[in-house]
């Protein structure tokens, strides 16, 4: 079994709380992403998972194994970091077939592996060349390789895009998943990009400063943020938030505009009645609409297939390109039924959780 | 205030060419932006412009004068460099008279000056803030009004955004075509991030190897490209580039309602004018949900990836069979990528 448990895990550097008390559980073949900010505690907890790093507190698990005081070395897990670490003097071919061949396989058992690992990664055509003088992208495929050749039952990465240039991004995060499903490791991800997290991880981690605020599919963190965190977090463009006052079942917007409430939205606000609220909606919620939040447009942008309105105060939407406005005239907005989300303005946290 | 305008422009270094017979101009007051991939000749394009480097052949023109001759203290262009170089133990308004004070201008001179920028940027209540204490828009604003206060010709940019992580670089983009608006100056952008050009550029020249492959507004270039090459370079995810035969794709998976034009090879879809509809063409072999769009890939046994960015979060499960529709007019190109 190859799930992974963290019970209570705390860690400190020092006086600095990297970790605050951490519960969090990765299935067995799940993909998770620990998603967040810079020095968020997402790579902490890798190392944490990975024995580069004891907790100070709390206990480690891989299935019914407690590995918390297991050294790094025999936790038998695959790691793929920022920096490709390959041996530039080795050919590709002996980069990836260096850890069977290590493991003690035998010649043939090395030469299908690496048969079938460089034709999963492309690598087939540059199998007998030098490692040094490829493209940074072609080395970070050959890390992963070289990693993803032991089939560990768990594989760890931190950040394995951040240094490949954009196009070939897409292309890694489309090989990646592959490579998750064909061999159905234990994938734990780190990155700062929501695209990366959206896009590959079946659930995602959400943290910030040491706190994990939330766990969930892409689309349940996405719909309904935990805190006002994770909504501002996630999306491209961001959560539009609007303080303002629960007012029966309606808020009405600091700045002027009333928006009524239906549903969940409507249910939550009943639990709360005159609350100072943060009321948020994404972008690509909004709608043109007889009543709701009236704003002149300053600046429209229109990239590709979107169009973004930029109304005054920070409001924005996003439509497709056949949208009827214009600059400097207002528009009035609401979100799709149902689509909204409220947040208590004080503590930050979602009403109706 | 001024018009840029290149004239047959080539520049070589040694044998290689990294400006080949440019022919471009940018209006008084333009934003203007210099797109393309790594090495694509743009910022050699900012170092002819600047007069760091000089043409090997053509012409360039500042204000409609020639510039040949002329060194690069004397163009008055402002260059407005990626870490935008702010003292950072100087007041925003320090910062914003520098070049005057280093010029001995007497001090109304000066303060007018500065007043006069900051009023155009809106940047009146942080004059007294250190640049530590402000925004990534505030400090490009300080920037900027530092470069305005000379009184240039143009400012000219290069990828000054790109070190900013995704959130504060979608912000900025929007603040700084705020900003061109205020300032009301010709503004010469280079960068690489397609929807960074999209949004922030009046006009944008598409530059491949060293040559101008297409000129206009971004939202022509997107509708309206003139090459494959051209069509590829912008939108997110990437325009379906799919062989033609007949009516129908190689793969079969997209059928035309009507015969494509004479000389037509392939096909150029892009993926958000795809619409997935019952049928058995192909196979969906991935779902992307982005939270406002999916991107959903189907496959054609044994075909390429096509890929549909769908509105919303549609309930598609992977593996199913699916037929796809086109819902717009798809680009035709020959065998050599140009428009047909």
């Amino acid at each position: 079994m190859s799930s992974i448990a963290l019970e209570g895990v705390v860690k400190r550097f020092g006086d600095f709380t990297a970790l605050q008390e951490m519960d969090l559980t990765i299935r067995d073949g799940e993909f998770m992403a620990l998603l967040g900010p810079s020095g968020c505690g997402k790579s902490t907890t890798m190392n944490v998972i990975a024995g580069m790093e004891d907790p100070s507190e709390g206990r480690v698990r891989f299935g019914e194994r407690d590995v918390t005081d297991v050294p790094m070395s025999r936790r038998g897990v695959g790691f793929v970091f920022q920096n490709y670490a390959i041996f530039t003097h080795m050919s590709v071919r002996a980069n990836l077939a260096y850890g069977p061949r290590m493991h003690g396989a035998s010649r043939s058992e090395v030469d299908r592996r690496v048969t079938e690992m460089a034709r999963f990664l492309d690598l087939e055509d540059i199998l007998d060349r030098p490692s040094a003088g490829l493209s940074v992208n072609i080395l970070q495929r050959i890390a992963i390789g070289r990693s993803a050749i032991l089939e560990p039952a768990i594989f760890l990465l931190d950040e394995p895009l951040s240094n490949v240039d954009a196009a070939f991004r897409a292309v890694m995060r489309r090989e990646l998943k592959a490579l998750q499903r064909k061999f159905e490791q234990t994938m734990v991800y780190v990155t700062h990009d929501q695209l990366e997290a959206m896009t590959m991880a079946d659930r995602i981690a959400v943290m910030d400063h040491g706190v994990l605020h939330q766990v969930g599919t892409p689309l349940e963190v996405y719909n309904a943020p935990a805190n006002l965190f994770v909504a501002q977090f996630l999306g491209s463009p961001g959560m539009n938030l609007l303080p303002g006052r629960l007012d029966g079942e309606a808020v009405e917007l600091e700045g002027g505009g009333r928006i009524a409430l239906t549903g969940a939205e409507a249910r939550a606000a009943a639990g709360a009645p005159g609350c100072d609220v943060v009321y948020g909606f994404r972008p690509e919620e909004a709608r043109l609409s007889a009543e709701g939040l009236t704003r002149p447009v300053e600046v429209i942008e229109r990239i590709g297939a979107r169009t973004i309105l930029h109304l005054s105060g920070g409001t924005k939407a996003v439509f497709g390109n056949d949208v009827e406005a214009a600059e400097r005239a207002p528009v009035t907005l609401a979100p799709a039924p149902g689509t909204a989300s409220l947040f208590d303005a004080a503590s930050g946290a979602r009403l109706g959780a | 205030m001024a018009s840029i305008e290149f004239r047959g422009v080539t520049k070589r270094y040694g044998g290689n060419v990294a400006v080949d017979d440019a022919t471009f101009r940018i209006e008084d007051n333009e934003f203007f932006c210099l797109f393309g991939p790594p090495l694509c000749g743009k910022s050699t394009i900012l170092r002819l412009i600047l007069g760091l480097e000089a043409p090997d052949a053509g012409e360039i023109l500042i204000g409609d004068r020639p510039a040949a001759g002329i060194g690069p203290a004397e163009r008055n262009v402002a260059m407005v460099f990626q870490n935008l170089a702010l003292f950072p133990h100087m007041t925003a308004r320090d910062n914003v008279a520098f070049p005057l004070v280093e010029r001995g201008r007497p001090k109304a001179e000066i303060e007018a000056k500065v007043a006069e920028a900051a009023n155009k940027l809106h940047m009146t209540h942080i004059l007294g803030k250190l640049p530590g204490q402000l925004s990534g828009g505030e400090r490009q604003r300080v920037a900027i009004a530092r470069a305005l206060v000379r009184d240039p010709v143009a400012f000219l940019m290069d990828d000054p955004i790109s070190a900013l992580d995704a959130r504060l670089r979608e912000e900025t983009r929007v603040e700084l075509k705020r900003i061109q608006r205020e300032a009301g100056h010709t503004l010469v952008y280079v960068t690489h991030d397609q929807e960074e050009a999209m949004s922030v550029a009046d006009r944008m020249a598409i530059i491949e190897a060293g040559r101008i492959r297409q000129i206009g507004t971004p939202v022509a270039i997107y509708d309206d490209p003139a090459s494959d090459y051209v069509a590829g370079l912008l939108g997110a995810p990437e325009i379906n580039l799919m062989p033609l035969a007949g009516v129908r794709t190689a793969d079969g998976l997209v059928t035309l309602d009507a015969p494509p034009p004479r000389g037509a090879a392939r096909l150029g879809i892009r993926p958000e004018d795809l619409t997935l509809v019952p049928g058995e063409a192909g196979t969906i072999t991935d779902v992307e949900p982005l939270g406002g769009y999916t991107v959903v890939t189907v496959a054609a046994d044994g075909g390429p990836d096509t890929r549909l960015m769908l509105r919303g979060q549609p309930q598609v499960a992977r593996g199913a069979r699916t037929g796809v529709a086109l819902g717009a007019a798809p680009f035709f190109f020959d065998e050599a990528g140009a428009r047909v």
